[in-house]
């Protein structure tokens, strides 16, 4: 291979992608989203905060109207010997937003059937807040009609209150508070990301190809450089530009979080879903994502579990801080860049093969389909390796190699020994080798061919061709 | 000694026989006619040459050794099915395909401004090869396979899209880059352009070749000794036994165009001063030597 050449193919193919309106767009907006989707909980909250509604309660029964109590979102007005359907049709002009109606205590289930009417209804969480105080108010009733003493006491006192708390063990014996629905989001996101990532590079580069076969410039292309050359610059110029956007999103996610974060001091909040406990925190969330702020989030994390060992129950936030500064991101950026390389290398190579077969993008999609569907398995068992990540199942997916970029890595998530990712990165870069082999030899012989439409049987013709 | 010789080259495509046992040797600072009716091998020969694709068996000899990967930066092709870029820059796809044959940034930057303002076209630079018309891609076309000053070229069907205006400025071009010292293949069907520009030629039927020589050397071989005579006179002139007969004759006003078959061992003298005993007046005499259209059909249709 002339290296020259394929340098300038690289930088042509590198070029013409990166300066396209498209992956400009793309490369600033998806971070942008990224922040936007995990604060938007919080903002959400705050401003669903100043709006308390205001609700009139007719209680009959006479055991529920006491006990409600209000709350942020909730006040309640009584109106003991109201109507409730006078109160219905004059809410707004009482300024009222919604009637709870309580029915009179049912003597033989002991229980009332509770109603609430709005224009604009309850919120999801309002509704199961009220649910929560009528079933406290019926259940103290029902404690005070056994007319034993102490029982509220002692019923109090039988309500166990358990919280699995779990902790993350490391070869060194070290100890770190982990939440495994963090895990699980976090896997199912890489899972998401390197499978999207896989999959769209490689769909670039089939049309690429197609694109240069059916506008014919390949002829002209082969007649300077060797099929094989224009093969591999075009697919590593691809790379580059997959590359050159993954650390973008990475840099400019970092840089947006800082800027958010040093403004309105509340960085991450959203993700830990409770800004309250956070906010003693956020000058070190920023950083979660960034690996030089790894050694202060190490620092950060040992605290916590110190604190948590002497609480019966850590606070949520510091679970999901401390499960999030135990995530190792050096090594998960690695083998993510490792995995993502290699298992796009061995994809794009037979996309490429692929695309050399066919005129239009409309033939390829028959052809296509033995590379997709193992692409897809492996997404769908990436989704679930949260589920069982030792399992047999997902092991063997690890290790073979049309399915191990997308298993490994969100595998490694929850722990893998070393030799593990060796082995499972020597077999997807050996399969990279036979397939491009393989890719290379189809490549040559379709991209002059022209007219009839091809088939498998032509593929495997091809390749016993000299 | 030719510039490129072909040794004995076979090539198949799995049952199909592309080739077979095809020698030709083309000849330097010459400009040489592949032809063929279509299907008969030529793109496939072509594409040896230029190494697009690898024979099964036998050998092409570039200026004098086996040729290789290198040599292909001093050749200069014209595909007969043209394509660029769609979505590119007519001056960056230019500069792309001069640098893949070796050419340096600036080398390139310097030669193609040169050859677009010959062509009249520096206003496309910075245009997208989509919003030209055929005609003009075709010119772009016609730049990126000349720009590095090829050894060889080999321009497949170089006239087609062209209007005549266009044609006779690559037909010019084409002369001047002989003069210059290339040598060119050019495929084409158009037998016209063949007899006008080609000093060799070779004609390839059914995978196998046909013949090959000199243009005037063929059309002399398969010419009947036929003449064409123009003259002024009374009276229609008369077959002469063992000098030549009068095929046909137009009588235009006295002024007569006749074809004389001249007898085998007749000369051109003997029958010009035969003809001159009848006192008539001889406007022109000239040999009639056959078409290479009519060459052309006669050896494919005889293959058949």
């Amino acid at each position: 291979m002339n290296l020259h050449t394929v340098n300038i193919i690289i930088k042509r193919e590198y070029l013409t992608r990166v300066k396209k309106k498209s992956f400009i767009i793309t490369t600033f907006l998806v971070p942008l989203l990224f922040v936007v989707l995990c604060t938007l909980p919080t903002l959400i909250m705050t401003m669903a905060k100043e709006e308390a509604k205001k609700i009139a309660v007719v209680d009959k029964s006479g055991i529920v109207a006491p006990a409600l109590e209000n709350t942020a979102t909730m006040s309640f007005t009584q109106y003991p010997d109201a109507d409730p359907e006078t109160i219905k049709s004059s809410l707004d002009s009482i300024g009222m937003d919604a009637l709870l109606s309580i029915s009179a205590l049912d003597t033989v289930s002991r229980t009332v059937t509770a109603t609430t009417y709005a224009a604009k209804p309850l919120g999801v969480d309002m509704t199961s807040d009220l649910e929560r105080q009528i079933n406290d108010a019926v259940e103290a009733y029902r404690i005070s009609t056994y007319d034993i003493e102490g029982l509220k006491e002692i019923m109090a006192e039988v309500k166990p209150d358990v919280r699995l708390v779990s902790y993350k063990m490391d070869e060194s014996g070290n100890e770190t508070l982990n939440e495994s629905g963090i895990y699980m989001f976090l896997s199912m996101v890489l899972g998401m990301i390197i499978y999207m990532f896989i999959s769209m590079f490689c769909g670039m580069v089939m049309s690429s190809v197609i694109e240069e076969k059916s506008s014919r410039v390949v002829e002209v292309l082969v007649s300077s450089v060797k099929a094989t050359e224009l093969l591999f610059g075009k697919i590593i110029g691809v790379a580059l530009v997959a590359l050159t956007q993954f650390f973008m999103w990475i840099a400019l996610t970092v840089i947006i979080l800082a800027v958010i974060g040093g403004i309105t001091g509340s960085g991450l909040a959203g993700l830990a879903g409770d800004p309250a406990q956070m906010t003693s925190m956020t000058s070190q969330i920023p950083g979660a994502a960034m690996p030089e702020m790894q050694d202060i989030l190490d620092a950060a994390a040992p605290a916590d579990s110190l604190s948590a060992a002497n609480q019966a129950a850590p606070s949520t936030g510091a679970v999901i801080l401390s499960t999030l500064s135990s995530v190792n991101y050096t090594q998960l950026i690695i083998v993510f860049v490792l995995f993502f390389v290699f298992g796009y290398l061995l994809y794009a190579s037979l996309f490429a093969a692929i695309g050399s077969a066919v005129e239009n993008e409309a033939d390829s999609n028959q052809l296509v389909l033995p590379l997709t569907i193992p692409l897809m398995i492996g997404f769908f068992i990436a989704m679930f390796v949260y589920k069982s990540p030792d399992s047999g199942l997902v092991f063997w997916a690890s290790m073979f190699p049309f399915t191990s970029p997308m298993v490994m890595l969100t595998r490694v998530l929850f722990g893998v020994s070393t030799w593990e990712l060796v082995l499972s990165l020597v077999i997807l870069i050996l399969s990279f080798v036979g397939c491009a082999w393989i890719s290379a030899k189809i490549y040559k012989i379709g991209i002059l061919m022209f007219g009839k439409k091809t088939s498998f049987k032509d593929l495997w013709n091809w390749l016993k061709m000299k | 000694m030719g510039l490129i010789e072909c040794r004995n080259i076979c090539k198949s495509f799995g049952e199909k026989v592309a080739l077979d046992n095809v020698s030709v040797d083309i000849p330097a600072g010459k400009i040489f006619g592949l032809l063929g009716p279509n299907g008969a091998g030529k793109t496939t020969l072509i594409r040896i040459v230029n190494r697009i694709t690898i024979p099964n068996s036998g050998e092409v000899i570039f200026d004098g050794r086996p040729i290789t990967q290198r040599d292909v930066e001093r050749i200069g092709y014209l595909p007969e099915e043209r394509g660029l870029y769609r979505k590119m820059e007519v001056g960056d796809q230019a500069m792309y395909l001069a640098q893949l044959k070796g050419m340096s940034a600036r080398d390139a930057q310097r030669e193609l401004k040169k050859w677009f303002v010959k062509f009249g076209i520096q206003d496309w630079w910075k245009k997208k090869v989509e919003e030209l018309s055929k005609g003009m891609a075709q010119k772009v076309q016609f730049i990126t396979t000349v720009v590095h000053k090829p050894a060889l070229m080999i321009l497949d069907e170089p006239f087609s899209g062209f209007d005549p205006v266009n044609t006779e400025l690559i037909r010019k071009e084409i002369l001047a880059l002989k003069e210059e010292g290339a040598t060119i293949i050019l495929s084409t069907h158009n037998m016209e352009s063949v007899e006008e520009l080609c000093d060799n030629i070779a004609l390839i039927n059914k995978s196998r070749l046909v013949i090959d020589g000199g243009v005037d050397e063929i059309r002399h071989k398969y010419g009947n000794n036929n003449v064409e005579l123009i003259y002024t006179g009374e009276t229609p002139l008369q077959s002469v036994e063992g000098l030549y007969t009068v095929l046909s004759d137009q009588d235009d006003s006295g002024r007569h165009t006749a074809v004389l078959a001249v007898s085998g061992q007749a000369s051109g003298n003997q029958v010009l001063s035969s003809v001159l005993g009848n006192g008539l007046t001889v406007n022109s005499f000239k040999e009639l030597l056959p078409r290479m259209n009519d060459i052309f059909i006669k050896l494919v249709t005889e293959g058949e």
